[in-house]
């Protein structure tokens, strides 16, 4: 198990230091100067050749990547070109909000998707698994950001029992901070549910029929027994995977979410970054998104490896 | 012959053998068409698809509006007869935009997938064809990309070319494009290995002539499932894209700007919400059932299997019978044991026919047979575990307790004391993911009532006596850790952990080493006399018979044929099939000549012959073979079982 974790965080920190050169290399793929989009279009010959010069931009690239990754790793990730604030300390507030819909909704999700999907799996062909997976296949077509507004019109405007927007952060108030988190991470959460459940009743179905369950049962084990450990855990693992791409999805996702309830998370920076070209914040949370993620799979790693001896390298 | 030309078959590619067929094969459209109209379900979605399509092509025909026609006098209205789904903030018709917005959706959406099309499946099937370096930084390359969410890639792809529809599309098209790489080089690392692409290499073909015209086909079918998934992806990603104010020019009507105006009026309007929302649905319901329905077609429909686990049917419906009465020394009897399952036609079909059998303490019986006889169908409804999709009808008397219509609870309690299995695959066997040992107390823990340490301390004993090393710690090893022969040997003794009057051996020797095969029947015949209990050892080799068993059963097509002392059948077999079984068997004193073998096939059960099911195949049928089932009588099921002297050996 050492061996194990050991050798995945060396991998994870491989993806980190590609994560980061695609991050770099951003600002060198836009066809437009990098001083011109720090500065904006008026700016004049002189400032433009000031800045280059200042950024190190006119110096190779492999100089200019090394300098870049100095500085990250100094915890300096610029300034941002709109907000003339640190994009770390920017990044620093926004975490939360996206940490905390993050984790909320994948807890959702994971603990719909399993429950549904082994309740499915048990009884594949019935009226009930029947109605489980057309539920599964509406879910996946519906806009997480539709669901979202609708939810929130429903809860917020019409039966005014939840706040329609906003954030409150947990040292403000704890309580608020949950009632603000339970629609978005709700409405987050559903897409993930309904992959999650598509793939563990499969995994149930899968299970059910290999050799091992029915040599548990010729031994007498009783049904129950064989459903609670054996179906169970061999059915996890091969979901385990599909859950660390869907924490991604919903990472993703979540930044719809977040333009829906007025939350001032990674999202709204990100898409802030975006409309307004602000390439060094856009570095920024691009490089912590992927961050976040290489962590998630790191862990859904190590829960395998505790999981199933065979991943471990013997 | 047959051998020569299955060989030449394969050097064709499926696709082409298609082609090759005559007159007879259908074309690549026909055989879409026939597909179609047996999924009713693809078709439906082509057809809403071409709908879609339509809408796209014709909304300025259809839309009673110009899209962007302000009108602010009749802003934020309700649907009305004028403005059939309302207006928006400024009193645009949101009916024509929902029209318009199906333009931009479709336009777009199909960009993005050709792109992908286009750029990734050519890549992706150089790389896969090539191998080697190329893949492994390809697969690299594309590893990064899909380390971040397509929705993120597809902001940093905007970011670098700027807004607008062409951009949106090339920017999701780009991040399918390497999904569509990594799909065409995995099913191009299957195609490779198939002998028409290395029959098209020695033929000298080109290498794009190999990867379009011979392989492309191929594969074709899946990547248009994929194509099919992707174009609800795009939908979904172009209208987050949007929504989220990245995607297209103001101007350009769109089902997610169109939310994102009905988020801003979302207290004063809210229906503005529902008809976008539901035409982004309603596509990428359209797409997706359209990937998974041609999916079906294209592979079969994946049957679903009814499974009834937790309430117990048999025992409700079952006629109470009376156990007959049983010898001190009968342990089971099988008596007029039928099994059935539906046929895909929805026919039933009867697998078992009229299985009598009885076995008795300290006897190990050889059920033998070809696959497809009945042998492990028999040998699971000994133990009550046939399939919950089979129909059976008789009893397995297992003291007073039927197997067959005991309540499931009711059997597990009997598996395990009284009959216990040992199966072909012994670390198949064990759940892959909890230690030998886990699995190996279980019974003495369910029946016996033992705890833990007591269990495992007996395990770890029993595990000694059938020639396991280092019990005590092989017993915290997981499966792949342990050997074929040192699995089968753990198996056997967790069956015996128990005590059980009997055991039921499905080719417990097949999947192993020869020499690992005579040690574990040596250790069955030893501990079968140990314990006294009968065997019933299913195989398909009469080797195995000869030097195990006591009796023997010989089951063609779901019938016993003959029954018998096995040293009376093995020298003079009465029933044709056991002869020919026997002439099929090699021996040590190898004869010159070739091994003869039966010619043919087993039947399957929708085939099964009306007389003597054996009749197609055998070298004495007489025409009273074929008129009426065949009886058996005194052990064999022969019409000439009395005329016929079938001798083995000189």
């Amino acid at each position: 198990m050492p061996r194990l974790i050991a050798l995945r965080i060396a991998m994870s920190l491989l993806s980190l230091f590609l994560a980061a050169s695609f991050a770099f290399s951003l600002v060198h793929l836009s066809p437009t100067d990098p001083a011109i989009l720090a500065l904006g279009d008026g700016a004049s010959e002189a400032q433009r050749l000031k800045l280059t010069q200042e950024l190190g931009l006119d110096r190779p690239i492999l100089v200019q990547l090394a300098t870049w990754f100095m500085r990250v790793l100094g915890g300096d990730l610029g300034q941002s070109i709109f907000a003339h604030k640190p994009v770390t300390s920017m990044i620093g507030d926004a975490i939360p909000v996206t940490l905390s819909l993050l984790i909320a909704a994948s807890v959702i999700a994971v603990i719909l998707g399993i429950t549904i999907g082994i309740y499915a799996g048990l009884r594949s062909g019935s009226w009930v698994d029947r109605l489980v997976t057309s539920g599964v296949s509406a879910s996946l077509a519906i806009p997480s950001f539709w669901l979202a507004l609708l939810l929130a019109y429903f809860f917020a405007v019409k039966l005014r029992i939840l706040p329609v927007a906003g954030y409150t952060t947990y040292a403000e108030s704890p309580s608020r901070w949950v009632i603000g988190l339970l629609l978005p991470s709700f409405a987050l959460s559903v897409h993930g549910a309904a992959v999650i459940a598509r793939h563990m009743r499969g995994a149930v179905i899968d299970v059910l029929d290999s050799a091992f369950i029915n040599a548990a049962r010729a031994r007498g084990t009783p049904m129950r027994v064989v459903i609670s450990r054996y179906v169970f855990k061999n059915a996890l693992v091969s979901v385990m995977p599909i859950i660390g791409i869907e924490v991604a999805v919903l990472l993703a996702i979540s930044t719809v979410i977040e333009k829906v309830f007025v939350l001032p998370g990674l999202g709204t920076l990100m898409v802030n970054a975006v409309i307004t070209s602000d390439f060094p914040l856009l570095q920024g949370t691009i490089l912590v998104t992927a961050t976040i993620l290489i962590t998630v799979n790191l862990m859904i790693d190590i829960v395998m490896g505790l999981l199933d001896s065979r991943i471990r390298p013997q | 012959m047959t051998l020569a030309a299955e060989e030449t078959e394969s050097v064709i590619s499926p696709a082409g053998r298609q082609l090759r067929q005559g007159n007879k094969a259908p074309r690549p459209a026909r055989r879409w068409m026939t597909l179609i109209r047996r999924e009713p379900l693809a078709a439906a979605c082509l057809a809403g698809i071409a709908l879609l399509v339509l809408i796209a092509l014709l909304a300025p025909a259809l839309a009673p509006y110009d899209p962007n026609n302000n009108d602010v006098l009749n802003r934020l209205k309700g649907p009305s007869a004028t403005f059939w789904l309302g207006t928006d903030e400024l009193g645009r018709d949101l009916f024509s935009r929902l029209l318009y917005g199906a333009r931009t959706a479709v336009e777009t959406s199909f960009q993005s997938v050709g792109m992908a099309l286009l750029i990734g499946v050519p890549l992706g099937l150089l790389i896969g064809y090539l191998g080697g370096w190329w893949d492994r930084v390809a697969m690299r390359v594309t590893d990064i990309a899909q380390s971040i969410p397509s929705l993120i890639f597809a902001f940093a792809v905007i970011a670098i070319l700027g807004r607008g529809v062409n951009q949106t599309a090339i920017a999701v098209g780009i991040v399918f494009s390497i999904i569509m790489l990594r799909i065409a080089r995995g099913l191009m690392l299957r195609e490779r290995e198939l002998l028409y692409v290395d029959a098209a290499r020695v033929g000298g073909l080109s290498t794009p002539r190999i990867l379009f015209r011979e392989i492309l086909p191929n594969v074709a079918g899946p990547l248009i499932v994929e194509a099919a998934l992707l174009l609800g992806s795009a939908i979904m990603l172009i209208t987050m894209l949007s929504f989220l104010g990245l995607g297209l020019e103001a101007s350009t009507p769109d089902w997610g700007s169109m939310l994102d105006e009905a988020r801003k009026y979302q207290v004063l309007h809210p229906f503005m919400a529902l008809p976008p929302g539901l035409a982004i649905m309603a596509a990428v319901l359209l797409f997706n059932f359209t990937g998974d329905s041609l999916r079906d077609a294209l592979m079969g429909r994946r049957r679903v299997a009814h499974r009834k686990l937790r309430q117990d049917r048999r025992a409700r419906n079952a006629p109470k019978a009376k156990a007959p009465v049983q010898d001190a020394d009968t342990v089971l009897t099988v008596q007029g044991l039928r099994v059935s399952y539906l046929s895909e036609s929805g026919k039933p079909m009867e697998v078992l026919s009229d299985i009598s059998l009885d076995l008795h303490r300290g006897e190990t019986v050889g059920l033998v047979g070809e696959s497809g006889s009945g042998k492990s169908t028999t040998g699971m409804a000994m133990v009550g575990l046939l399939p919950d999709t089979a129909s059976s009808s008789g009893h397995v008397w297992l003291g007073d307790t039927d197997m067959l219509t005991a309540p499931a609870a009711e059997a597990a309690k009997r598996r395990g004391p009284e009959i216990a299995m040992v199966f072909q695959d012994p670390i198949g066997s064990l759940s892959p993911v909890h230690t030998v040992g886990q699995q190996l107390i279980e019974p003495m823990q369910h029946h016996l009532g033992l705890g833990k340490e007591e269990a495992t301390r007996r395990v770890i004993e029993l595990l000694e006596m059938v020639g396991i090393p280092n019990a005590a710690q092989r017993i915290n090893d997981y499966p792949h850790q342990f050997s074929g022969g040192m699995a089968q040997r753990a198996m056997i003794a967790m069956a015996l952990s128990c005590r059980p009057k009997m055991l039921v051996a499905d080719e417990p020797t097949s999947a192993l080493d020869v020499t690992v095969q005579a040690q574990v029947l040596k250790l069955l015949g030893r501990l079968s006399t140990e314990f006294d209990m009968a065997v019933l050892l299913v195989t398909h080799d009469l080797g195995v018979v000869s030097e195990a068993c006591d009796r023997v059963v010989v089951m063609y097509a779901g019938e016993i044929v003959e029954v018998g002392k096995v040293a009376d059948v093995l020298a003079k077999p009465r029933h044709p099939y056991t002869y020919a079984l026997l002439k099929a068997t090699p021996r040590n004193e190898a004869p010159a000549g070739r091994l003869p073998t039966i010619p043919g096939t087993v039947p399957p059960p929708w085939d099964f012959p009306r007389g003597c099911r054996f009749a197609p195949r055998c070298a004495f049928v007489k025409e009273a073979c074929t008129i009426a089932p065949v009886a058996l009588v005194d052990g064999v099921r022969c019409v000439r079982a009395g005329e016929l002297s079938l001798e083995v050996g000189a």
